[in-house]
């Protein structure tokens, strides 16, 4: 027995689907021009005079003429009678609906977004044809932000301004200013991020929108196409991988310190005795080291480290915090 | 797909949603006038078409033809279910979903299905914006979705154990969905990490519940409030550097002190303890706890442990 090809069926749907959208559509209208079917149906020329074709066969019994459906292609334009049994179109199902929902939740802080605009009114209005209002069933956020800063990174990476950034960098520390040339804003697992050349480094990075505390466009251009090109930009969000020149250290960490591999990239992960584990990490950073081990106290052990300046971060880092502590 | 079959399953449709009473598959075969002579050929044909049907949502019902005896099953397709009630959309707002739908985007579902019945594709997908989203995950999202509109309980496994849940809504946060809703077993509010699944949630058929009066409240995602423990209202002092940070992170609200060197004094509420500690520390030096004084004191004591193991 053959199976048959789920691609074939798939599209088989997609072209009935997309026809029970289309001839409601048609039907309220007076004669829309070819072309605008086409755009709004996404549908080629041929394809749409063959499925008009298709239509003048379908109606309901006795299919005498006056109960098929009768298409009018007159000039450019097009007229269907007779359509009443598909005067509305499907329903939509959960995923159709869902899609349009979450994207709209997830957009409202960009462009277009704004509290009373054309995207708040729609989810709105599909509150309605949902049974349910959207803002009450679904949120997506993709990422925090400080008011203004999303639109004044997007529009200069847009139009090629650089950008001077105040920056706070969590695995270092430490706040600097940097010139940059914005290349791409972009979201990924719930957060939003800058990749461009950054002259301080003079080189790609990447930088967590939510920790760029002041930013100013300058007047200063660059050629987003060029730079884009010789930075060896592929445009992808890049995965963060260490490279072998990061220095490693070697952990035991005790079950309450499990958070630790699930939230950062580790090279190994070994199981001890009682449900600990020995994990190595790249360690990018040394305050990014000391904040790990000063949260996970007694659940954490330096076995090991590339570096002996790092086997002891621990208990300095906790010392010049108890330090900060005793002065108060 | 070819025109005979397309022209079958729009007939199809359009008989089974005008018959005033269910159709029996030998009635649909004689009206229809369009499916093979031979009877198992027919069988195969009509049984296709029906999945073809449901696989695009199309509500088709099996019941009963009335008066019949022995009984045979009919078919029909209500109106109430089929037809899609006008929202009565704008040009700018479909223009406004449409723009929205390419910049976030859900892996495995489509937004254009649902424009094209909307009114279609209008305006100018989302090139010139600058902004790009990796697809969210989509799995199991769009059934919880559906039982959140339909009113409808659902149940899955959830770490080893079988959970009842009456779905009122899913969030997105930090690269996680999540569900809230009202577990039947444990009789309470309850929220579940969507990757944390331990298979698709199956949607059962009811009892239909009834949201809550008042709205759901969204996904508490702040650690030191993870927690039945007593709540603490606490003062946290932190540095200039770090302020516009917190700031942002807990909202303009929690600030309860603007010092003329830039520092900032929040206050946050506090019901995990260890949670909060692990929070404060992540500022190494740059912050400080400055009341109640005994969580001031566990983070002294938890440093001292370390330090004196050094």
């Amino acid at each position: 027995m053959s199976r048959r090809a789920p691609v074939v069926r798939t599209s088989a749907s997609d072209r009935v689907a997309r026809l029970l959208a289309m001839v409601p559509w048609i039907a309220a209208q007076d004669g829309p021009t070819v072309d605008e079917v086409c755009q709004r149906f996404a549908l080629s020329r041929r394809k749409l005079i063959e499925d008009l074709e298709v239509l003048m066969m379908v109606g309901v019994p006795p299919y005498t003429p006056d109960t098929l459906i009768d298409v009018i292609i007159e000039g450019d334009r097009v007229w269907l009678r007779f359509a009443d049994v598909f005067a509305r179109p499907l329903h939509l199902t959960p995923e159709q609906g869902l899609a349009l929902v979450a994207a709209g939740s997830g957009s409202q802080g960009l462009p277009g977004g704004e509290p009373h605009g054309p995207l708040a009114t729609a989810l709105g209005k599909l509150a309605g044809v949902l049974g349910v209002d959207p803002a009450e069933a679904v949120s997506v956020t993709l990422g925090e932000s400080r008011p203004g800063m999303l639109d004044a990174l997007r529009t200069a990476a847009a139009e090629g301004h650089r950008v001077r950034i105040d920056y706070y960098s969590y695995g270092r520390d430490e706040r600097t200013t940097r010139t940059v040339d914005p290349h791409a804003v972009y979201a990924d697992g719930g957060a939003w991020y800058l990749r461009g050349y950054c002259h301080k480094a003079r080189d790609l990075r990447q930088f967590r929108v939510e920790r760029v505390v002041d930013i100013q466009v300058l007047d200063e251009t660059f050629d987003r196409e060029a730079a884009t090109a010789t930075a060896g930009d592929t445009g992808a969000g890049a995965e963060f991988a260490p490279g072998p020149d990061v220095p490693r250290v070697t952990l035991d960490l005790a079950p309450e310190a499990a958070w630790v591999v699930e939230t950062y990239p580790v090279d190994e992960v070994n199981d001890l005795d009682d449900g600990w584990r020995r994990v190595r990490l790249a360690v990018t950073a040394t305050p990014w080291l000391e904040r790990l081990l000063v949260r996970l106290g007694r659940h954490a052990r330096v076995v090991e480290a590339d570096v002996s300046d790092l086997l002891t971060a621990g208990p300095r880092a906790a010392r010049r915090i108890l330090d900060r502590y005793r002065r108060g | 797909m070819s025109a005979a079959k397309l022209e079958r399953l729009l007939n199809l449709t359009a008989l089974l949603l005008e018959t005033p009473r269910p159709l029996s598959a030998q009635e649909i075969r004689e009206r229809l006038r369009a499916y093979p002579d031979d009877t198992d050929a027919f069988r195969r044909a009509f049984e296709r078409d029906k999945e073809d049907l449901r696989a695009m949502g199309v509500p088709l019902t099996v019941q009963d033809v009335p008066g019949v005896v022995p009984v045979v099953e009919g078919y029909r397709i209500p109106k109430d279910r089929y037809y899609l009630r006008d929202p009565g959309l704008t040009p700018d707002e479909l223009a406004a979903l449409r723009l929205a739908a390419s910049v976030v985007r859900l892996d495995g579902l489509s937004a254009s299905e649902g424009l094209l019945k909307l009114g279609g594709l209008v305006g100018e997908p989302g090139g010139g914006l600058g902004l790009a989203v990796g697809s969210l995950p989509g799995s199991n999202v769009g059934p919880l979705f559906g039982a959140i509109t339909a009113q409808l309980p659902v149940r899955f496994g959830y770490r080893g154990e079988e959970r009842t849940v009456d779905p009122y809504r899913i969030e997105f946060q930090r690269g996680r969905w999540y569900l809230s809703g009202h577990d039947h077993a444990r009789a309470a509010e309850r929220v579940f990490r969507l990757d944390r699944f331990d298979g698709p949630a199956r949607v059962l058929p009811g009892p239909r519940f009834e949201r809550p009066a008042v709205a759901v409240p969204g996904v508490q995602l702040a650690p030191w409030q993870l927690g039945e423990g007593e709540a603490i209202e606490a003062r946290v002092l932190v540095d200039a550097a770090q302020a516009p940070w917190i700031v942002q992170h807990l909202g303009a609200g929690a600030v309860v002190e603007e010092r003329p060197d830039g520092s900032v004094v929040v206050g946050m509420t506090v019901t995990n303890r260890e949670n909060f500690r692990s929070f404060v520390l992540t500022f190494l030096d740059h912050a400080e706890v400055l009341a109640p004084d005994d969580l001031r004191d566990d983070v002294v004591a938890w440093l001292e442990a370390q330090v004196g193991a050094a």
